[in-house]
C-alpha cells in the first residue's frame, strides 16, 4: 500500500534528513510557524479532514450506514477546534503566537473601556515613575561603574587606623605600596581637590583639578579625545590634560590644541591632551576639569605637598588589579604589607590597615548615610507602587467580575483555565507596560527637577541625575512585575472558580455577606499603606517648616558674599592679608553697603575646619571638645549680625602680637562653666589663644545639628600658618539685596587684581536655601509621594464602595420598596466602609510609628513621634475615606426602587 | 476478544510511533491502526494525542512529513522516519528495556 508521491520532497528536507540536523529543522519549523502560519494552518486543516474522511470510509467498510459512519468518526476525532488547538500548543513558537493573539485581544479589551484604561495607566505610571526616579538616583550614585577602561579591576585604596575607615595615603606609604605589591599592574596616586584659576581666552575662571602621578591615565586605561596622557618622565613638567567641557567652552573644541599654552594660577602650562567627555575623575560627583603631574602641586597650591612626611595623608590612591588576581588575594597581600609597614615604621603606621572598594564608588565613610537615605526613599516609593497595584488590582477585579459571562462563554467554547489566566495576565501586563512607558516620562521630568537642587558645598560638584539604560531596564522589569502582581489576584479568582453559574447571570465574585473578600483586603491594605506614607510626609513637611524657623544665630538675609583665592596667584601670606584688608576697606565704603568683612568660610557650609581644644591651666577634658574654627576680620560679627555677649571684637591685631580669639557661648560654657572666660587661654592645633570676647551661639555645619563650640580667629594672625584651602569670602552687609552692589564689589576686585577669579557669588538668603537642601529635598519628595498615595487610596476606596453599591442595587431596591428609610440604607454602606477604614488605621498606625523611627536622622526640630502629625493625619485620612464612601452610598438611595429592581 | 484498550503510558507514544514508521511511510490513521494492531488491540491512540505528538516529533526532526495520495486517491499527509528518528528509536528502546526490566524486577521481589 505504498503511497504514490504527489511531488518531490524539497532538497532542503532531504538534506536535513541526510545530515540529521534536528536543530536546523527546529529553526525552520519555528520560522514557518511564525511567518507562514496560514499555510501551516491550512495544512493542519487538510490533514484532519482527510483523517475524518478516512475514518468515515473505514466505518462504512465495516458495514455502518453513511450517516452513522460519519457520526462515529466525528465521535472518535473529538472537537475539531480543540484538536487543532492541542496541536498548535505543542508547536515550536506556539507560545509566541498565542501570546500575540492574547495581546491583540487585550488591546481590543482595553480600547473598549477607555475610562478604566486611563485611570489604571495613570495610577501605574505614578507608581512606576516614582520608583524609576529613585532608582535613577541609586543608579547614578551607587550602581554606576567609573568611566574608565575595565572598571571592574580598578580599585580605590584607603588606609585605616585601628580598623577605622578611611583615610588617604602619605606619599611614602603610596610609593611603598606601589613598589611592593604584586597584586596590581599599576598603582596611581593623586591630590584630589586642586583649585586653580585659568586665564587666557576669556575671563579668569576658577576650576577644580587633580595633581596625579604620571601613570594616572594608564592605570585608568583612558583613551584621550585629543593628544596623550602623561609620560613617565613628566612628573615635574608644566604640562596639563584638560577636561572636555573646558576644551569646548574656552577653546571651542580646537583640535590643534596640543602644544598650546594656558595659564593656571599665573603659571604657563602646555596642553598635551584632552580627556574624553565622560571622564571627570573616578567618581561622579566632583567636577574635575584639569589634570597636572603631581610635581606641580606646590606651584599651584603652596604648602600642599608633603612628599617626605609619613604623617600627612594627602594622596588618594587607585590600583589596577593584575589579570587573574582576585580581590581576596589582593586583600590578603595588602594585609601582609600593612603588617610589614607597621613594623618598619612603628611611629606613624603602627595600627595601619588597608581597605579597598570599587573605584568611583562612594567613599565607605559616607556610603552608609547615603545608602540609608536612599533605602528609606526606596521603601517609600515601593509603598506608592504597592498602593497603585492594589488600586488597579481592585479596578481589575471589578472588571473581571463584570466579564464573568464573557469568560463563561469562552470556557463553554473550549478555552482552558490556563488560557483564561494567560489572557487576563496579558491584559494586566499590557496595562502596566503602558503605565511604565508613561512612568519613564514622569521620571524624566522628575529627575530633571531633582538635578536643580544644589548642595551647600564650596567645591563644584555635579549631581545631575538622568534616565539611563539601567533605569529603563529597571522600569521594564518593574512594569512586568507590577502587571503580574495586580493581574494575578483577580485572574486567579476568575479562573479558579469556574463560573458555571455565570452563564445564568449569577456573579460568583460577589458574596455580599463576606467581610474578608479579596476586594476588602486590598482596600484595607491600600488605606493602611497610605497612612504610613502620609505620616512620613507630614513629618517631613513639619520638619521643613521647623528647619526654616531654626534660630541659626546670624543674619539670614541682607548679606552678599563672593569669594577669591589670592593664594592661587602666588600671593604671600603678607600680601594676602594686605589685599584682603584693603578689599574689606574698599567694599565697606561702597554705596548701599553698611558693613564689610572677610572670612575663610560661611557658617552652614557643611563643615569646614575644626580642632580639639583644651583650656590652659584647667583639668583637660576627655575627649578634647571638637571646636569649629573660623578666620574673621574685624566687623565680621557686625556684618553677620552675631551679638557679642561679653568682651570686644578684633581690632587690627598684627600677626606678631599674641593670638586672640572670640568664642561662642557653648565654648565658654564647656570650658569655663562658672567663670568669666574673658582673658582665659585655650589651645588647639598647637596654638594658644587668649579669649577676648564671647558671642551668641550659631549653627555651624548643618541646620539640624546640636550646638557646637565655635572659635573665631583673627584672619591677619592666621593666614600665614594655616591658610584656607578654599579661598576667602568677602561679605557685604547691605540695606537691600540689590544686584548693583554685587556688580560694584566685582569691579572693586577687578580694579585691585584683574587676574583674580571671583567665585561662589551668592546672597545669604540663597546660601541658606542651599543649607535647607536635605529637608527641602525630603519634604518635596514626600509631599509628592504622599499626595499621590492619598489620591490613589481615595480613588480606590471610592471605586470599591461604588462598585459594591452597584452590585447591591437590587437589594437596595427591595429594601426601599419594603419601606426602608434612605438613611438606614446609607448607614448600611457607611458602616461597612467605616469598619474597613478603622481596621486599616489600626494596622497602619503602628507601621507608621515604626517607619518614623527610621527617619529620625533627617528630621529637624521635631520628634519622630510628633503628636500633631499622628493625630491629624489619621483624622484627615478617615475624613477622605468617609467622603469616598458617602458619595456612592447616597447615590444608591436616590435611585428609584423600580429602576433599581429592573437593573438586571 | 480484544482486551479493553488502556491509556498509554507517559513517553511510550513516541516509541510506538517511531517503531510503526520503521515499517515504512504512513499517514496518521495508518499509524494509529498499526499501533492498535501490533499491541494486540491494547493501545488505541486518540487523535487528540496522535496529532500533537506527530507535529512535535516532526519539529524535533525525528520524522519528516510529505503530502501523498491515499488508497482512495485522497491527498493525505504521510510521515516517514529520519536518521535522527532512527537514533531516537534506539534510545527509546533502550530506555524502555530498562524500565520494563526494572518493573519486572520490582514485581518479582518478595
Amino acid at each position: 500500500m505504498g503511497p504514490h508521491f504527489l511531488g518531490n520532497r524539497t532538497g532542503f528536507a532531504s538534506a536535513v534528513e541526510r545530515f540529521g540536523m534536528p536543530f536546523v529543522v527546529k529553526v525552520r519549523s519555528f520560522w514557518r510557524n511564525l511567518f507562514a502560519s496560514r499555510r501551516v494552518e491550512s495544512d493542519l486543516d487538510q490533514e484532519i479532514h482527510t483523517h475524518l474522511e478516512m475514518l468515515t470510509e473505514e466505518n462504512i467498510r465495516a458495514g455502518m450506514p453513511p450517516k452513522e459512519a460519519f457520526r462515529a468518526a466525528r465521535m472518535e476525532l473529538g472537537g475539531l477546534d480543540q484538536l487543532k488547538e492541542q496541536v498548535r500548543e505543542r508547536r515550536i513558537g506556539g507560545w509566541l503566537q498565542s501570546a500575540l493573539s492574547d495581546f491583540r485581544y487585550s488591546v481590543r479589551q482595553l480600547r473598549k473601556n477607555p475610562a478604566f484604561t486611563l485611570v489604571a495607566v495613570l495610577t501605574l505610571a505614578l507608581g512606576i515613575g516614582a520608583n524609576s526616579t529613585i532608582f535613577a538616583i541609586v543608579s547614578r550614585f551607587v550602581l554606576h561603574a567609573p568611566p574608565v577602561g575595565d572598571p571592574a579591576t580598578l580599585l580605590s585604596l584607603h588606609t585605616t587606623e585601628n580598623n577605622e575607615c578611611c583615610n588617604a595615603f602619605s606619599w611614602p606609604l603610596f610609593t611603598d605600596v606601589r613598589d611592593n605589591s604584586r597584586s596590581f599592574s599599576g598603582v596611581a596616586g593623586f591630590y584630589e581637590l586642586l583649585p586653580a584659576s585659568i586665564s587666557g581666552n576669556g575671563d579668569p575662571q576658577r576650576l577644580w583639578g587633580q595633581a596625579t602621578t604620571t601613570n594616572f591615565f594608564d592605570v585608568a586605561q583612558l583613551p584621550m579625545t585629543v593628544g596623550r596622557g602623561f609620560r613617565s618622565d613628566e612628573q615635574n613638567s608644566p604640562v596639563v590634560v584638560l577636561g572636555n567641557r573646558v576644551w569646548k567652552s574656552r577653546f571651542n573644541s580646537d583640535s590643534d590644541i596640543v602644544g598650546k599654552s594656558i595659564t593656571l594660577s599665573g603659571r604657563p602650562f602646555t596642553i598635551i591632551g584632552i580627556a574624553p567627555p565622560y571622564f571627570r575623575g573616578f567618581d561622579f560627583i566632583l567636577d574635575t576639569q584639569f589634570w597636572v603631574p603631581i610635581g606641580n602641586v606646590d606651584q599651584l597650591l603652596p604648602n600642599t605637598s608633603h612628599f617626605d612626611s609619613r604623617v600627612h595623608h594627602w594622596i588618594v590612591v587607585a590600583g589596577r588589579l593584575k589579570p587573574g588576581v582576585s580581590r581576596s588575594e589582593a586583600a590578603a597581600e595588602l594585609q601582609l604589607l600593612a603588617q610589614r609597614f607597621a613594623q618598619a615604621h612603628p611611629d606613624s603606621e603602627r595600627n595601619l590597615g588597608f581597605r579597598f572598594a570599587q573605584a568611583g564608588s562612594l567613599p565607605p565613610r559616607d556610603k552608609n548615610a547615603v545608602v540609608l537615605f536612599l533605602t528609606t526613599l526606596m521603601i517609600v516609593v515601593f509603598l506608592v507602587l504597592l498602593i497603585a497595584c492594589a488600586n488597579v488590582g481592585n479596578l481589575f477585579l471589578a472588571q473581571a467580575a463584570g466579564r464573568q459571562r464573557e469568560m463563561a462563554v469562552r470556557v463553554a467554547l473550549g478555552a482552558t483555565r490556563s488560557q483564561l489566566l494567560r489572557q487576563v495576565l496579558a491584559e494586566s501586563t499590557l496595562l502596566s507596560l503602558l503605565g511604565g512607558l508613561l512612568g519613564v516620562l514622569i521620571s524624566a521630568w522628575a529627575t530633571n527637577g531633582l538635578s536643580a537642587f544644589r548642595f551647600p558645598v564650596p567645591v563644584t560638584i555635579d549631581l545631575n541625575v538622568g534616565i539611563d539604560s539601567k533605569v529603563l531596564a529597571f522600569t521594564l522589569l518593574l512594569s512586568i512585575a507590577a502587571g503580574l502582581l495586580f493581574g494575578l489576584l483577580p485572574s486567579w479568582t476568575a479562573a479558579w472558580r469556574l463560573p458555571f453559574t455565570a452563564l445564568k447571570g449569577e456573579d460568583v465574585l460577589v458574596r455580599p455577606g463576606r467581610f474578608w473578600s479579596l476586594r476588602n483586603v486590598l482596600v484595607v491594605a491600600q488605606i493602611s499603606m497610605s497612612l504610613v506614607l502620609l505620616c512620613v510626609t507630614g513629618l517631613c513637611l513639619r520638619s521643613l517648616r521647623s528647619a526654616a524657623n531654626i534660630n541659626i544665630g546670624f543674619r539670614s538675609s541682607g548679606v552678599l558674599a563672593m569669594s577669591v583665592d589670592p593664594r592661587l596667584h602666588g600671593y604671600t601670606p603678607e600680601r594676602t592679608v594686605q589685599f584682603l584688608t584693603e578689599l574689606q576697606r574698599r567694599v565697606s565704603i561702597l554705596p548701599g553697603v553698611t558693613s564689610a568683612a572677610v572670612t575663610d568660610a560661611l557658617p552652614l557650609s557643611g563643615g569646614h575646619r575644626s580642632d580639639g581644644f583644651q583650656a590652659i591651666g584647667k583639668k583637660a577634658l576627655e575627649p578634647a571638645p571638637i571646636t569649629e574654627l573660623y578666620m574673621t576680620t574685624p566687623g565680621f560679627l557686625k556684618t553677620l549680625g552675631i551679638h557679642l555677649v561679653a568682651g570686644r571684637d578684633f581690632s587690627n591685631d598684627s600677626a606678631a602680637s599674641p593670638r586672640v580669639a572670640i568664642v561662642n557661648q557653648v565654648f565658654a560654657d564647656s570650658f569655663f562653666p562658672h567663670e568669666n572666660p574673658i582673658g582665659q587661654s585655650v589651645s588647639g592645633g598647637g596654638i594658644t589663644y587668649e579669649i577676648i570676647g564671647v558671642t551668641n551661639n550659631i549653627k555651624s555645619r548643618f541646620l539640624g545639628e546640636d550646638l557646637r563650640p565655635v572659635l573665631f580667629r583673627s584672619l591677619s594672625q592666621t593666614v600665614a600658618n594655616d591658610p584656607s584651602f578654599a579661598g576667602y569670602t568677602i561679605l557685604a552687609g547691605t540695606a537691600s539685596e540689590s544686584s548693583s552692589v554685587a556688580g560694584s564689589m566685582r569691579s572693586v576686585i577687578r580694579d585691585m587684581d584683574p587676574t583674580l577669579a571671583v567665585f561662589n557669588e551668592q546672597t545669604m538668603r540663597h546660601h541658606l536655601r542651599e543649607a535647607l537642601f536635605l529637608p527641602r529635598l525630603a519634604g518635596t519628595l514626600f509631599a509628592v509621594f504622599g499626595t499621590v498615595g492619598l489620591l490613589l487610596a481615595a480613588i480606590g476606596l471610592y471605586g470599591v464602595m461604588d462598585y459594591s453599591v452597584s452590585l447591591r442595587i437590587n437589594e437596595i431596591g427591595i429594601r426601599m420598596a419594603l419601606g426602608a428609610q434612605a438613611s438606614s440604607v446609607q448607614g448600611l454602606f457607611l458602616r461597612r466602609g467605616l469598619e474597613l477604614t478603622f481596621l486599616a488605621l489600626a494596622i497602619g498606625l503602628p507601621a507608621a510609628f515604626a517607619i518614623a523611627k527610621l527617619f529620625s536622622s533627617i528630621l529637624y526640630g521635631i520628634k519622630p513621634h510628633d503628636t500633631i502629625t499622628f493625630v491629624a493625619i489619621p483624622l484627615f485620612l478617615a475624613a477622605i475615606a468617609l467622603l469616598a464612601i458617602y458619595v456612592p452610598a447616597r447615590r444608591a438611595t436616590k435611585l428609584d426602587p423600580v429602576v433599581s429592581l429592573r437593573s438586571e | 476478544m480484544h482486551p479493553k484498550p488502556t491509556t498509554l503510558l507517559q513517553g511510550t507514544l513516541d516509541l510506538l510511533i517511531l517503531k510503526s514508521l520503521l515499517a515504512g511511510e504512513m499517514h496518521g490513521l495508518g499509524i494509529s491502526r498499526r499501533i492498535l494492531q501490533v499491541t494486540g488491540g491494547t493501545f488505541a491512540v486518540k487523535p487528540g494525542s496522535l496529532f500533537p505528538a506527530l507535529h512535535r516529533m516532526e519539529e524535533e526532526g525525528w520524522i519528516s512529513a510529505f503530502w501523498g495520495e491515499s488508497e482512495n486517491n485522497r491527498r493525505a499527509k504521510y510521515y516517514r522516519l529520519t536518521k535522527a528518528g532512527r537514533n531516537q528509536l534506539e534510545a527509546e528502546k533502550k530506555r524502555w528495556g530498562r524500565i520494563s526490566w526494572a518493573i519486572a524486577q520490582a514485581l518479582q521481589a518478595q
